[in-house]
């Protein structure tokens, strides 16, 4: 999905021709005053973080920044849609990507609304470069894990595509707990046949054991689970 | 024998029934015995006859019918009764030509019947007659008898010797005498030779009596005059004895001039003359003859003609006279009722207003009366040609000549009557136009005696009727070109003229003669009648026709081309004298066009007024005294009343309207503008409150204006009225929200720009934070990198510089705003600044006390920057009170030299540092900006004031500032 949208996207001029490595983190800022995006930009670079800004989310949105891995600096006070509506437009359309809110006068009722939507981090300019260099790792870090749980998760479903209908179905069977000849019996087979397709069903999803086939079946989407039970 | 018979009755009926019994015996019936009462006729007076008559013809009619019926015995019965009324019928005839008994015609003369068609009763008595004298006793008796005038002529009557003997002849009605006057009176050939006879042998007196034998009367005298003789009925007729004649009335005797006792029996106007006359005939011996009047007995002056001749000895002397008088009355008062008559004829010839000629049947003029001489100035000689014929060159205008002779010829000719119009020739040479008409007179043969003609000017008949007839075609080609269709009714309702533009467009062929005229209009009418009219038309029609009103009515008629148009038809009676409808005249006007232009009309009108009843306004409409004409259908229904529903007695309907429908408190305006509007005619416009059906006030917009025509005189107000309750009612929330708003605004703005400033600082110190911790990375990084971290104090630099533009840019708003100051109050600015902030002291609980010294003077200001500055003052009074939750704002103004100094006075904790709190961004409240004191001491200052804070000593701060009186120049600028 992801990978798709990319597709209608330009690419970002970055600063350092580093496009070709494989995803390394990208701070993105969006704020509408331009000596503030500059002034964030030089302190990411100065800490080592690879950092592109825009001046309004409009300007965010034209491009494919948002599929690099990394997190978002905002302004939440901004002409035309504000930091707040970015967060709010990422979480209906299923982006995970962490945000740190960074505003000139913050109320409490913005500072709750912001948290509750899963903002990393609320803070206020002027800020203190570590605060904010903290605040940066650790959305950083944040998004790598939420990146490598997708990428099993991704791993599993691939896998399932592989398992023909009757692996399925006994994988179903097993990780609902059930025993060899419960299966047997209740599909018309033998045990033997159950224990056959049992063994390629776990060699085909990389698994190691009965416990590790129940992890990958939980984290599969809930859609593919009951597709599969069917 | 019939003579005798006649005079004596009993031998007639002797003799009657004598016959008659012969012919019953002849006949052996008893018929016969009916024979006597032929005789009645003998008694038979009067009305008797008539009846005798009739019964004898049905008699004789009957017998005559049965015989002719019946054969055998009835028949010969009927013959012989038949023949024997015959014989009656001829008895009856004889007797009845006797005048004496046939008293119910008048007398005739001669005892014979006058009236028939010869005049002269029997031809053997005719015959008698001299047949020159004829025809003038023919006309004579003719004339008596039918006019009842006597007449007396003379005429010679055979004698049975066949000699003629002079008879005179007077029939006057009831009489007629015939005296044979022959041997006394005769013409000029034989006259008085009897007399001279017995004059020259025997005496006077002798001849007297001879004469008295012959006529009745006669007398003699002598030589002298003196009277000898007169028949006794003379004397007895005029009352006179022959002492009374002869008596000497004077001196002298008749002879020598004196006058006789005859005399006095003579009219007084012929007594001389028939005294000189006889004396001179006394002394010469003339025979005496003379006319005049003489007095009978009666004392009536009776005309006599007298006659007397002498009777002489052998010597031829004189011995005396002999005469005889005849009464001439009659004949004399003919006479001259005839002379009168010819007179007046002749003068009515003359006098007619005809020229009148007569020619005989050759042609030959005989005769032109006086005007005909007159007025064309011919005679008889001129219109005579030397042949004698007629010639009419001199008569008729030279056009005419040959047609007037040629009609001439051929009447003169072949007898048929003459008549001519042409132009006659006048005696003073002009020509006028003249109708001549001839006939003949034709004698028993049929042959033409006379032509008789009469000329009659027709100049102004003709010239008449020459105009009429230009009259009548001008007319005729008026009503055909009249763009209208004229007709014409006979009184049953038959058409019986139509002009040429309505055949034409009927589309009627007038070569078709089998019919009439009528016939035809009849039917092509009823052919081009829409079938759909027909019926009402015709119903109309008749009832009209009946009844006499005039008809008027539209209908649809076919045109030739067969295409139905309206017509708008009207028809008057035309009457005559007495009320009774001689005709009807009607016409036609195809208003076709004028309907469908109507019809488009009505349809655009009904849209238009569909149009109006259902816009959502209120529409009305007033005459141009401004009373309402016309209401819309929405407002009628709005107010729930009509037009003349208000009408009251006393009051007009405008006012009456007015009042019923106009807010009170809205009238006296309304009636102020309206009629002010209705007397200069300016358009009208209000908003005002109108009463609704249900007693609710709505409020309206009113318009009117005035509609003009193309005079400019107003003929019509034309008025409509919107209701703008609900926008009144708008305008109303949205004024109080736009107060609310702006005072919220107003009480807000210094937050507002606290929070903007600090937003607009903050962002270059974020900057420069961020800046300065990226350069400070810079510089310690192994190894460090320079260029960077060159490049980062640059953008601390410059965002730092930017942050104190910010604030320079704070002050300059305070500043470039001289422009705005105008001269006002201070305590208005105050008041409304209490106003503001009213809600917020109310939530607080603080009251706010405002004391103003009277007569302050006016101050340029910006009075919404001052009024910020007073807002600020006191919201931060207030807040300094805020734990109190009570107490009191005072606020007080006066004149301090040359300005004016507000105090705002707080009761809170004081200030700890009073210079302190003007400095841009300190505060000593949790969530304030610290930028309202700095803005208000920038604003005071930049009006040339001074700000300043004071605790007070017992407790609580005040805030002081001070304006100007005299506005200068700011001193920062």
């Amino acid at each position: 999905m992801i990978m798709d949208r990319s597709l209608s996207r330009r690419p970002i001029p970055l600063p350092v021709q580093r496009q070709a490595e494989a995803k390394q983190p990208l701070v993105i800022i969006v704020d509408d005053d331009a000596s503030v995006q500059e002034a964030l930009s030089e302190l990411m670079l100065s800490a080592g973080f690879e950092a592109v800004s825009f001046s309004s989310t409009q300007a965010l949105l034209e491009t494919d920044a948002l599929d690099w891995p990394g997190c978002l600096i905002l302004d939440v006070r901004m002409p035309g849609s504000s930091g707040l509506d970015l967060q709010r437009h990422l979480t209906t359309t299923g982006n995970p990507k962490p945000i740190i809110f960074l505003t000139g006068h913050g109320d409490i009722p913005m500072t709750v609304q912001a948290m509750k939507a899963g903002a990393v981090d609320f803070l206020t300019k002027p800020v203190r470069d570590q605060t904010l260099l903290d605040a940066v790792n650790a959305a950083i870090g944040l998004d790598a894990a939420r990146r490598a749980e997708a990428a099993k998760i991704k791993g599993y479903v691939e896998r399932l595509q592989t398992l023909t209908p009757r692996e399925r179905e006994i994988m179903h069977e097993v990780t609902r707990g059930r025993l060899n000849k419960q299966i047997a019996f209740d599909l018309g087979i033998s045990e033997v046949t159950v224990k056959l397709h049992r063994g390629n069903l776990m060699r085909k999803m990389e698994v190691a054991s009965i416990g590790e086939l129940i992890r990958a079946w939980e984290a599969l989407p809930v859609r593919m689970r009951e597709t599969n039970a069917a | 024998m019939i003579a005798a018979l006649r005079r004596t009755p009993a031998a007639l009926m002797v003799v009657t029934l004598a016959v008659g019994l012969a012919a019953c015996w002849s006949t052996g019936t008893l018929f016969g015995v009916l024979a006597p009462l032929g005789a009645l006729f003998l008694y038979a007076r009067g009305y008797w006859l008539l009846p005798l008559w009739i019964g004898l013809l049905i008699a004789f009619a009957a017998s005559a019918l049965v015989a002719l019926l019946y054969p055998g015995a009835i028949r010969d019965a009927a013959l012989s009764l038949g023949a024997f009324v015959a014989v009656a019928a001829c008895i009856g005839l004889l007797l009845w030509s006797d005048p004496s008994r046939s008293g119910r015609w008048p007398a005739a003369a001669q005892r014979r019947e006058p009236g028939q068609q010869d005049g002269l009763g029997p031809v053997s008595e005719h015959s008698a007659i001299h047949p020159d004298d004829r025809p003038a006793i023919a006309q004579a008796a003719a004339y008596a008898f039918w006019t009842g005038v006597p007449q007396v002529t003379s005429y010679r009557l055979r004698q049975p010797d066949g000699s003629y003997h002079w008879t005179e002849l007077r029939a006057e009605p009831g009489y007629g005498v015939s005296v044979d006057v022959d041997a006394m009176v005769s013409r000029p050939d034989d006259r008085w030779t009897v007399a001279e006879s017995l004059g020259a042998t025997v005496e006077a007196v002798k001849a007297a009596k001879v004469i008295e034998s012959l006529h009745g009367k006669a007398w003699a005298f002598d030589a002298m005059g003196k009277f000898t003789y007169v028949t006794p009925a003379a004397q007895v007729a005029i009352d006179m004895a022959l002492e009374d004649l002869n008596r000497r009335l004077g001196e002298r005797e008749f002879i020598d001039g004196g006058e006789a006792g005859w005399m006095r029996g003579v009219h007084p106007d012929d007594v001389d003359r028939a005294a000189s006359t006889l004396r001179h005939c006394l002394k010469t011996g003339e025979p005496w003859n003379i006319e005049y009047r003489m007095l009978r007995a009666t004392g009536q002056y009776v005309w006599h003609r007298i006659s007397a001749r002498p009777t002489r000895d052998d010597e031829g002397r004189i011995t005396g006279w002999f005469g005889t008088s005849i009464d001439i009355d009659v004949y004399k008062k003919t006479e001259a009722a005839l002379r009168a008559r010819e007179q007046h004829l002749e003068q009515l010839i003359d006098t007619v207003p005809a020229m009148i000629w007569s020619m005989t049947g050759a042609g030959h003029p005989v005769y032109l009366n006086r005007r005909m001489m007159e007025v064309t100035g011919a005679t008889t000689e001129t219109v005579t040609a030397p042949d004698g014929s007629l010639t009419l060159k001199k008569m008729i205008h030279p056009d005419f000549l040959d047609l007037a002779e040629r009609t001439f010829a051929k009447s003169v000719m072949t007898g048929v009557p003459y008549a001519i119009k042409y132009l006659q020739r006048r005696a003073d040479g002009s020509y006028r136009w003249t109708e001549t008409r001839a006939e003949a007179l034709r004698d028993e043969a049929g042959k033409i005696i006379r032509w008789y003609g009469v000329s009659v000017d027709i100049h102004d008949l003709i010239t008449t009727q020459t105009e009429l007839h230009l009259r009548k075609q001008e007319l005729t080609r008026l009503v055909d070109l009249v763009p209208s269709f004229l007709w014409r009714l006979t009184p049953a309702g038959a058409p019986n003229f139509f002009n040429r533009r309505f055949i034409d467009f009927l589309g009627l062929d007038e070569g078709n003669h089998e019919q009439s005229q009528t016939e035809q209009y009849a039917a092509a009418l009823k052919a081009a009648l829409h079938p759909d009219d027909a019926g009402r038309v015709w119903a109309e029609l008749h009832d009209c026709l009946n009844s006499g009103r005039p008809f008027a009515m539209r209908y649809r008629l076919r045109r030739h081309d067969g295409v139905y148009r309206w017509m708008d038809g009207r028809a008057e009676p035309l009457l005559d004298e007495d009320g009774s409808i001689i005709q009807w005249h009607g016409l036609s006007h195809d208003i076709d066009d004028q309907l469908r232009v109507e019809d488009a009309l009505r349809e655009s009108e009904q849209s238009l007024r569909q149009l109006v009843e259902t816009l959502p306004a209120l529409i009305y409409c007033a005459a141009p005294n401004g009373d309402p004409i016309y209401r819309s259908e929405k407002l009628r229904e709005f107010l729930g009343f009509g037009l003349g529903d208000k009408d009251e007695d006393g009051s007009t309907r405008l006012a009456g309207t007015l009042e019923a429908i106009i807010h009170p408190d809205d009238l006296p305006d309304v009636k102020e503008r309206y009629g002010r509007s209705l007397a200069t005619g300016s358009p009208y416009a209000m908003k005002h409150r109108l009463r609704r059906a249900d007693g609710a006030f709505r409020w309206v917009e009113t318009r009117t204006a005035p509609m003009r025509n193309v005079e400019g005189e107003i003929v019509q107000w034309n008025g409509i009225c919107f209701e703008i309750e609900d926008q009144v009612r708008a305008q109303e929330a949205l004024t109080l929200t736009q107060e609310r708003l702006a005072r919220a605004a107003q009480a807000a703005s210094l937050a507002e720009l606290s929070a903007s400033i600090a937003h607009e600082v903050n962002q270059p110190l974020a900057a420069v934070v961020a800046n300065s911790h990226a350069c400070q990375r810079w510089l310690t990084s192994d190894p460090p990198n320079l260029e960077r971290a060159q490049k980062t104090v640059e953008r601390i630099i410059r965002d730092a510089n930017s942050a104190a533009d910010v604030v320079g840019r704070v002050r300059a708003l305070f500043r470039q705003t001289v422009e705005a100051r105008s001269l006002c109050q201070l305590d208005t600015i105050l008041y409304e600044a209490r106003d503001l902030m009213s809600e917020e002291a109310t939530r607080r609980r603080i009251r706010i006390e405002i004391n103003v010294e009277a007569g302050l003077p006016p101050l340029a200001l910006d009075r919404i920057q001052i009024q910020q500055v007073l807002v600020n003052l006191i919201r931060n009074g207030m807040e300094a009170m805020e734990s109190a939750q009570r107490g009191a704002l005072h606020i007080q103004t006066m004149r301090s030299g040359a300005f004016v100094r507000t105090e705002v006075r707080d009761m809170g904790e004081g200030i700890g540092a009073p210079d302190k709190v003007f400095e841009p961004f300190f505060s000593t409240k949790s969530n304030g900006m610290g930028m309202g004191l700095a803005i208000s001491r920038t604003i005071v200052e930049a009006h040339g004031g001074r700000l300043w804070a004071e605790n007070n000593e017992d407790g609580g701060a005040t805030f002081l500032f001070t304006l100007p009186v005299e506005a200068k120049a700011d001193h920062d600028r």
